[in-house]
């Protein structure tokens, strides 16, 4: 008993003091060490966040390196997929376009009215400007949904930014080094958005699911039923984690389960957009030509609905162009029509005539005839009593075929 | 079978392989998590330094296994220390069992392989959640610990080879 008991205290020893010859730190060492890095890892001080942007700096461009090979390989076998349904993807692509074309101006109206809106009503608005971000790490882990990107403190970023895909929310900054920082997807389980839910104008908290959608939690129960299929989440802005307005997903009924499907793919994300705020004192110190530039952005609604008013103009002229055009075609056709139908109208005076004389010559042969037969009875002579010959007196007797009115 | 002239730059990068390959799978989270099957990955890194910590390989330096640690922590966006706890806990569970057994088996490692890599995920798991307050999906631990534990044993085969390469 005893010996085995010492046996158990001799391997532990071993296993944690035993240093070989290539071993420089007894594994003891290191747990120790490594205990101690969790331990201040867990404090805010400024020279260990300072050390530990310097390691993640480091380690992300590395990473982005050794990750060449393999995003090679997944982006080459994504390409080739691509390519066998490339006819198919160009014809509903084809027809994703005519209608998001007509529904482009429509929308862009509908933006500017809402700036106007807001100015009324003086909502708090965010003088931002969007910069474009490289995704340098993105390894879909199981356990947390995070993406790095190329851009950090340097560029203005901040905890708490938020990140587009195109007009679409995909997450927030968590962590942020000098030239890159840590989003926080929408997906991961460690993020909750407060969002509004149209039509019915829900309010509810959305919670990511560790996969590739978000649940929608904390919301009343009486509201539940207010809640359809299809139904369009955006971020109600609420607490000021995100801005308000910002499309999210779509509502999926799942088993009385109401899941976002996110309009952006995740797993798709090479660039994104990082909504940074504007330094006030920069604001500030810029000169006039700044600031009249700045001005131009504050009035960017007006340049909207001009830029609006002018598209509609240019396709109001387009369309004026064709009728003119078709106006033309017409008439030059109504012009030959004109032609050919007076053509016509001559062949049938002709035609006309034709059958007249042809009338006048049958109605003269009857008379000839007649006048053979009835010329004694009609002519004038010195023992009866008639009419002179080629007088209308004689021609209507030998119609008469000789006899008197009154017979 | 591979043969070397050991005074080999080739050698050399050779004996040196399982650090660097645990290099590259913590700076690229080697998962295969892009194949997008449902709940399936596992951590290659646990099965390599399980590995090469019971077959006391000389070039596998506890201090560069710590050091991926902190990569690791880095590159996931874990506390840092996390990772680097969890590997040399690995490597001095691996180290008892080295000391205790004297005729190593296949199937006894593989078992207690399962048994070591059930607890760290268990002591990751708790630190997450009651001292960082993280929440994670207890699914996907137990699923990666599964396929963690199933895949050791074509690692270990294949690994045998590597070493066997390097013997002879």
């Amino acid at each position: 008993m005893a010996s085995s008991r010492d046996d158990f205290i001799i391997a532990i020893r071993s296993a944690f003091l035993k240093k070989t010859t290539k071993q420089k730190f007894s594994l003891l060492t290191l747990v120790f060490l490594s205990i101690f890095i969790i331990f201040l890892s867990n404090l805010n001080f400024k020279i260990i966040n300072n050390l530990r942007s310097v390691i993640n700096e480091v380690v992300f461009r590395t990473s982005f390196i050794v990750s060449i090979p393999e995003n090679f390989l997944i982006n080459s076998y994504s390409k080739i997929i691509e390519y066998s349904t490339f006819y198919n993807n160009y014809q509903s692509n084809l027809k994703e376009l005519e209608s998001l074309k007509s529904k482009e101006i429509s929308n862009e109206i509908i933006i500017s009215e809402n700036n106007e809106l807001k100015d009324l009503i003086e909502d708090y608005r965010f003088s931002s400007d969007k910069i474009l971000a490289k995704v340098i790490v993105d390894h879909d882990s199981p356990f947390l949904k995070t993406i790095i990107i190329n851009k950090g403190s340097y560029d203005n970023i901040k905890i708490g930014t938020n990140i587009f895909d195109k007009s679409y929310l995909v997450g927030r900054v968590i962590d942020v080094n000098y030239k890159s920082s840590r989003v926080l997807l929408l997906s991961d389980l460690n993020s909750s958005v407060p969002v509004s839910i149209t039509p019915g104008q829900v309010q509810a908290i959305i919670i990511g699911d560790g996969k590739d959608s978000a649940e929608i939690k904390y919301i009343k129960n009486n509201l539940v039923g207010d809640i359809q299929d299809q139904s369009i989440a955006y971020t109600s802005g609420t607490g000021s984690l995100f801005k308000s307005g910002i499309p999210v997903g779509r509502v999926n009924n799942n088993n009385n389960k109401f899941l976002i499907d996110f309009y952006s793919e995740f797993e798709q994300l090479k660039y994104v957009y990082a909504e940074i705020e504007k330094d006030e004192k920069s604001i500030e110190n810029l000169d006039k030509s700044d600031t009249e530039n700045i001005l131009g952005i504050s009035s960017s609604p007006e340049k909207i609905k001009l830029d609006i008013l002018n598209e509609e103009l240019k396709i109001l002229s387009e369309t004026n162009e064709k009728f003119l055009f078709e106006n033309q075609l017409l008439k030059s056709q109504l012009s030959q029509t004109n032609e050919e139908i007076n053509e016509l109208q001559k062949k049938v005076e002709i035609q006309n005539k034709e059958i007249s004389e042809n009338i006048i010559d049958k109605k003269e042969l009857s008379f000839l005839r007649l006048n053979l037969i009835y010329s004694s009875k009609c002519q004038k002579t010195a023992f009866k009593k008639g009419f002179k010959v080629g007088t209308p007196e004689y021609k209507e007797c030998i119609l008469r075929k000789g006899r008197k009115v009154n017979d | 079978m591979i043969k070397f002239e050991k005074k080999n730059y080739i050698y050399k990068i050779y004996t040196w392989l399982p650090i660097i390959i645990l290099f590259i799978s913590v700076l690229n989270e080697f998962d295969l998590n892009y194949l997008n099957i449902d709940y399936f990955s596992f951590n290659f890194p646990f099965i390599l330094i399980f590995y090469f910590a019971l077959k006391e390989y000389n070039k596998f330096d506890y201090l560069l296994v710590f050091i991926a640690g902190l990569i690791n922590d880095t590159v996931v966006g874990l506390p840092l220390g996390i990772s680097s706890f969890s590997y040399i806990v690995v490597c001095i569970f691996a180290s008892y069992l080295r000391n205790i057994t004297i005729r190593p088996h296949l199937i006894k490692d593989w078992f207690y392989f399962l048994f070591v890599i059930s607890l760290i995920n268990s002591i990751n798991y708790s630190i997450l959640f009651l001292f960082f307050s993280y929440d994670l999906n207890i699914m996907f631990y137990i699923i990666n610990n599964f396929f963690t534990f199933l895949l050791y044993i074509p690692s270990s085969m294949l690994l045998n080879y590597y070493l066997k390469a390097i013997n002879d």
